[in-house]
């Protein structure tokens, strides 16, 4: 084996320290080394020609560059080595400017110690194999899992740059929970205002025909990985035909079923076919089943006569499976709030009158139980309301976390109840006050500024109590201060909604302690998860605004559109893991420790496999596995050992 | 039961040399401690010259072969330099080397080795001091505790 060594003089930084003379002198002849060259700046256009041309003529089996970081120039000369018709595998980089020529002090010793290191290199290089990038052909659409805001801004994104776009949602209509508020912070915007255009523009604006809505689906399956899963999405029936449906609302007056409407929180019924609520979108009723009179086996066609379109309303829809295939998958499922009964000294689910911040939106919205008037449960208007902040939150006992938004929400309600009733009264029971960015102070000096707010501080929510008082007041206890109210707003964390958890399962993707999706980096890869190809956005990966929502979508649209670029190939890394079948004794000891879900065992062959396209190369797996099952490509043990045997010779 | 340890890995502390000077194998990870040994580089900071580093693309690929190979090679000592818990390129996979770290001392304490001649520290892409002073304390560790080397005794 003909091994070809250049030694970089790094104009003078390295050849200053070291003597290349003397490094010729030791090794020449020796382990193969077939000649020993310098060079005076590598990296340098000049250089990088001038080993070109030499490894042009020379044509070693194998080439040490004894220079700087690997970390710098490990590519560079890879690709030089390229150009020259040579696998840039066969190539082992020696750093002796950054450990040795920099640090050591006494150039004999820094000569020694670079003759030690080359020597180590020229013996590892040896036991390298030429490696190839494989790579893979790739889907470039895009599955959006949940229709709320983030997955509307991601799905709009996508669409526009032409990818062919799978929206699933849950529920009946698009929009999420912001869609479902009167007003949003910190400027009171109007939240049907601010997201039914995203929801028009996803239903029919100019890139529509590229997204695929499915509403009242779930996705049940999934296989497959980064470039190509595919999941199978399971539709409900919605016995009311969206292409044919005019939204005119006859079926409902007709209907003479009623049952408790979810969207307001229980808080009123809804017909069995109704609207989700008064300009949802798409603009359709829905039939629930569980609360028709055909459906429990009694005579009733009293919708289908009042539908003056024919075929609107069908009994006879089936549940469907449908599969698709895409290349990448964002995840944006939402959140829910933490459970208030689980502080039951708070009163809620007990006393009237006691509601939690997501039933208060729907009391103000113009969409919501009341018609947006604000009044209690006996119909009176509240004259003094109380707002508990932090309930589950920054508390050992329930969320150690802040959720970060419900502050703000809390002085968007003092706000919106300002305009609605002049004169009452507004008592904050406060932890903490997390008011951030160029905005939220604005709102909050508003509400300063009102004479009719009050603000009490506490510390923990266990001594906190709100009991019955005289004439339907809540009487709310902290300590000596005793204060009476109309209406109590709890306001609870934000937690992962259960979709959290079923999702995660569907593709196997790890949670925080917390329970939301965990990224791949809180930092600088937000909206990334850990398993290649699948991207979280919204509040399933933390508690998070409207604002900072969106923004995650539009990165992980970023991401996507990055990663799978149409008619680009998927380049593998080449230092993957691999598996040797006949070896694996099918322990699964490497599933287990793999960060990726690279690696899966295979029932039918008996063994582990090592998905390329996942695998980062870390190496793990292999130091796990223990019967020697699996190689790390380009850091074999039988590389490494020579590394060694040649850095103690 | 004999207590007599194998005379193969029994260490055999040799006089020591008028100057000693240890012979250190250090596995380093690529994204956090290599980044730090460049850092000390870049910085220009002056540590001995003892340490052979060996990169690895993270300390999770650490097989405790790597250890008794460098010693049976006849290094005197072993570091093994990864990211801070917390900070791994590949989230947790320091992790599974401070597990195989403690199993490892436990062997190492049955062959008879000091436990201070395997080293497991962090080291991360920003501390280039850190990796200087790792260096240079387990070069004057290493001197104290003398040569071990099995291979050259053998011969």
């Amino acid at each position: 084996m003909k091994t070809g060594v250049y030694l970089c003089r790094c104009s003078g930084i390295i050849s200053d320290k070291i003597d290349s003379e003397e490094v010729q002198r030791r090794l020449a002849g020796q382990e193969g080394i077939a000649y020993i060259k310098t060079v005076d700046l590598a990296c340098s256009d000049e250089g990088k020609r001038e080993i070109g041309e030499d490894v042009f003529q020379q044509r070693p089996d194998r080439v040490v560059i004894a220079a700087c970081s690997p970390r710098d120039h490990e590519e560079t000369f890879r690709e030089v080595l390229s150009n020259e018709g040579m696998n840039p595998f066969l190539m082992q980089m020696v750093n002796v400017r950054e450990h040795v020529a920099w640090v050591t002090q006494d150039p004999q010793q820094a000569t020694a110690k670079a003759i030690q290191m080359i020597r180590a290199a020229v013996r590892r290089v040896a036991h390298h194999d030429s490696l190839e990038r494989e790579e893979i052909e790739v889907s470039p659409d895009a599955l959006v899992i949940g229709g709320g805001p983030a997955g509307l801004k991601a799905a709009q994104l996508l669409a526009e740059a032409g990818r062919h776009v799978i929206l699933v949602e849950k529920g009946p209509i698009l929009g999420g929970m912001p869609v479902r508020y009167e007003e949003i912070f910190p400027k009171l915007e109007c939240g049907p205002c601010v997201l039914e255009p995203f929801i028009a523009d996803v239903l029919h604006g100019p890139h529509a025909a590229n997204i695929e809505v499915h509403l009242q689906a779930e996705v049940v399956e999934a296989v497959g990985s980064f470039g190509g899963f595919t999941v199978k999405i399971r539709k409900r029936p919605r016995y009311v035909s969206l292409s044919t449906c005019i939204g005119c609302g006859a079926c409902m007056p007709a209907c003479p079923e009623s049952s408790a409407n979810p969207v307001n929180c229980g808080m009123n019924e809804r017909k069995a076919i109704d609207f989700t609520f008064y300009g949802g979108l798409p603009n359709a009723p829905y039939l629930d089943a569980g609360a028709c009179r055909r459906f429990k086996g009694q005579e009733c066609n009293a919708c289908v006569e009042a539908c003056p379109i024919p075929g609107a309303i069908d009994f006879d829809e089936q549940e469907a499976i449908v599969e698709r295939s895409v290349g990448a998958v964002l995840i944006a499922v939402g959140n829910e709030l933490y459970d208030c009964t689980k502080l039951p000294q708070l009163g809620y689910g007990k006393l009237p009158d006691v509601v939690t911040s997501l039933e208060f939106e729907r009391i103000l919205a113009a969409t919501g139980p009341t018609g947006g008037e604000l009044k209690l449960s006996d119909g009176r208007a509240p004259e003094r309301v109380a707002f508990i902040h932090c309930v589950g939150s920054l508390d050992p006992d329930h969320c150690s976390y802040c959720s970060g938004v419900c502050c703000m929400n809390a002085l968007k309600f003092n706000e919106l109840i300002a305009h609605k009733l002049h004169g009452a009264l507004v008592t904050h029971y406060i932890k903490s006050l997390v008011l951030t960015g160029k905005e939220d102070h604005q709102l909050y000096q508003k509400v300063c500024a009102r004479e009719s707010t009050e603000w009490v501080r506490y510390e923990n929510a266990a001594e906190l109590t709100v009991a019955a008082g005289a004439g339907g007041r809540k009487v709310v206890r902290y300590g000596d201060d005793v204060r009476e109210h109309d209406l109590v707003v709890l306001m609870p964390a934000m937690v992962p909604s259960a979709a959290v958890r079923e999702v995660s399962q569907l593709f196997d993707l790890s949670r925080d302690p917390q329970g939301f999706f965990e990224e791949l980096h809180g930092r600088v890869d937000a909206t990334r998860s850990k398993v290649r190809g699948i991207y979280v956005a919204g509040t399933c990966q933390s508690p998070m605004d409207l604002s900072h929502s969106m923004t995650q979508a539009a990165a992980a649209a970023g991401g996507i559109l990055s990663a799978l670029v149409p008619g680009r190939k998927l380049q593998l890394e080449a230092t993957y893991a691999v598996v040797d079948a006949e070896r694996c004794s099918g322990c699964r000891s490497c599933v287990a420790v793999c960060p990726y879900k690279a690696v899966a065992y295979n029932e039918e062959h008996e063994s582990a496999e090592v998905n390329p396209a996942l695998c980062l190369g870390c190496g793990t797996c292999v130091a796990g596995c223990p019967v020697g099952a699996i190689q790390s490509r380009h850091f074999t043990n039988q590389q490494i050992f020579a590394e060694i045997e040649g850095a103690l010779a | 039961m004999s207590t007599q340890t194998h005379p193969k890995t029994a260490p055999q502390r040799a006089k020591p040399a008028v100057a000693f000077e240890p012979r250190i194998v250090g596995f380093l990870c690529n994204w956090c401690s290599y980044a730090g040994a460049d850092k000390a580089g870049a910085a220009q900071l002056p540590y001995p010259p003892n340490v052979h580093v060996v990169r690895v693309m993270c300390t999770g690929r650490m097989d405790p072969q790597f250890v008794l190979k460098a010693f049976d090679e006849g290094a005197d000592g072993v570091i093994i330099l990864g990211c801070h818990p917390g900070d791994c390129h590949y989230k947790e996979q320091n992790l599974r080397m401070i597990q195989r770290h403690r199993l490892f001392l436990r062997y190492m304490r049955q062959l008879g080795y000091e436990a201070e001649r395997c080293r497991l520290d962090f080291v991360s892409a920003a501390e280039g001091e850190k990796f200087a002073q790792v260096v240079t304390e387990m070069v004057a560790t290493i001197k104290g505790l003398g040569p071990l080397s099995q291979r050259r005794r053998q011969a």
